[in-house]
């Protein structure tokens, strides 16, 4: 019962946003994000009808679809980088930098672990969904970190996109940790918890996205310097110098 | 269990910054507020933080002398008091001030399409290095009184007087004229926000 009425409440809440998209001139705006709604609807009312009609087969249809939308997710990420880091060239060379070290290494340890841990193996579908869940944690984590850092605003819709999204990843991630840890037996809570904070996150993007709110456009008549060269080496003089007054002080 | 403990983690930092993140209020970085209070920072360490006179009678062990070998007890309690107070107070206001100023590298870094991650790591590093220099001593401070490092505090005020001297060049490009139409520009913007 709890569990129908948590698939009903989700598909009525993605409805009423694909239909407020272009109402509020939404859907040209933040295509990637309603691509990916779109196809969350369109998985969800299939499902329903799968599990009406062909029960027997629900299970190998949510796992397609659910990496299909797993990818697809990706493009939230994509969305919030073209709105929030665009106009900071700096600041999105950063992110990309930082994103590719991310891959990187999380791609040298899917390399490296199975050969120092006999034991660990992505075999599973859970496990897969896992890791993938996984990397898409530590993009965010490392995108807000640098939002922070660089004192980047973000308007209503993007921190909407960002809460949301971010919040579904963190129940997905430690549920299908705790799903995979605990075994077949964490199903049940698992089957609920995980669309229970899909259903939390559309209601944050609902609220979000009910009109459209710019994301708030850096102040392009400050004069800065020309030069990042020269701004770097004079910090960094700074700091030569600094660091060279606290050796005195530690030696003296 | 590792396996789980290392996904939960990664969960709970998520979660931790998402709430951050709902709790964040705009920061007016890089815009002209940015540059006024740079500039008010920098002016405000130079002209009353910084100067030699003020330190070396912040941490001057002469008072100190003079009230011990002259005050009963409870004067000398209450002078030691008030300097530890004032020492303290003299140390989180060259801190906020030197945040300030990091503040404003990182609000004009971020512009740069040319800007090199590993170099602004560095300075990251740095700069949480000073800060937390200026942690220390005020610890050191509060645990052992003002007078505790005297070398330290003197290397603070030299490396912060430094920095003013950088940031100084670093805020050239705002002279005069341009200063007083980002005030004129911050005030319209605290008045609008108010």
């Amino acid at each position: 019962m709890v569990y129908w009425l948590v698939l009903g409440a989700g598909i009525l809440l993605q409805v009423v946003l694909l239909i407020r998209a272009p109402v509020a001139g939404l859907f040209r705006r933040y295509y990637f994000f309603y691509i990916y709604l779109l196809s969350a609807t369109i998985t969800a009312l299939g499902g329903l009808a799968v599990l009406l009609v062909w029960p027997g087969f629900y299970s190998k249809w949510y796992w397609i679809t659910q990496l299909a939308t797993l990818v697809l997710g990706y493009g939230i990420l994509l969305e919030v980088l073209n709105h929030v880091l665009v106009p900071y060239p700096g600041a999105e060379r950063f992110a990309r930098f930082s994103g590719m070290v991310a891959f990187g290494a999380i791609f040298l340890f899917a390399l490296i672990a199975p050969r120092i841990m006999p034991r660990w193996s992505p075999g599973t579908v859970i496990e897969f969904e896992r890791d993938v869940r996984c990397v898409q944690a530590i993009f965010i984590f490392g995108l807000l970190a640098l939002v922070t850092y660089y004192g980047i605003p973000i308007g209503r819709n993007m921190k909407g996109m960002v809460l949301g999204y971010g919040l579904y990843i963190v129940t997905s991630l430690m549920s299908l940790a705790e799903r995979s840890y605990a075994g077949p037996s964490f199903t049940k809570i698992w089957s609920v918890v995980q669309p229970l904070s899909f259903d939390v996150s559309l209601t944050i993007w609902l609220v979000a996205l009910w009109s459209y709110c710019p994301n708030p456009e850096p102040d392009s008549t400050i004069p800065l310097e020309q030069d990042y060269e020269a701004l770097v080496a004079r910090t960094k003089s700074v700091m030569d110098t600094i660091r060279g007054y606290f050796r005195k002080a530690e030696r003296a | 269990m590792i396996q789980l403990i290392f996904f939960l983690t990664v969960g709970v930092l998520l979660f931790s910054s998402l709430f951050f993140l709902a709790r964040r209020k705009p920061r007016p970085e890089g815009t002209s507020d940015a540059l006024v209070e740079a500039r008010q920072a920098l002016s405000s360490l130079q002209a009353g933080l910084l100067p030699e006179k003020l330190v070396k009678r912040v941490f001057d062990r002469g008072d100190w002398e003079y009230v011990k070998s002259e005050a009963p007890k409870p004067v000398r309690q209450l002078f030691l008091e008030e300097r530890k107070r004032i020492a303290i107070l003299w140390i989180d206001q060259v801190r906020n001030q030197i945040k300030n100023l990091s503040r404003f590298h990182r609000g004009s870094a971020r512009h740069y399409a040319k800007l090199n991650p590993r170099t602004e790591m560095s300075l990251a590093f740095s700069f949480f290095g000073l800060v937390c220099s200026c942690r220390a001593l005020q610890l050191a401070v509060s645990m052992a009184g003002p007078y505790a490092a005297p070398r330290l505090v003197g290397a603070v005020a030299n490396a912060a007087e430094r920095t003013c001297k950088v940031s100084e060049q670093s805020l050239a490009f705002l002279n005069a004229a341009q200063l007083g139409m980002l005030t004129n520009r911050a005030a319209g913007s605290a008045l609008s926000r108010g």
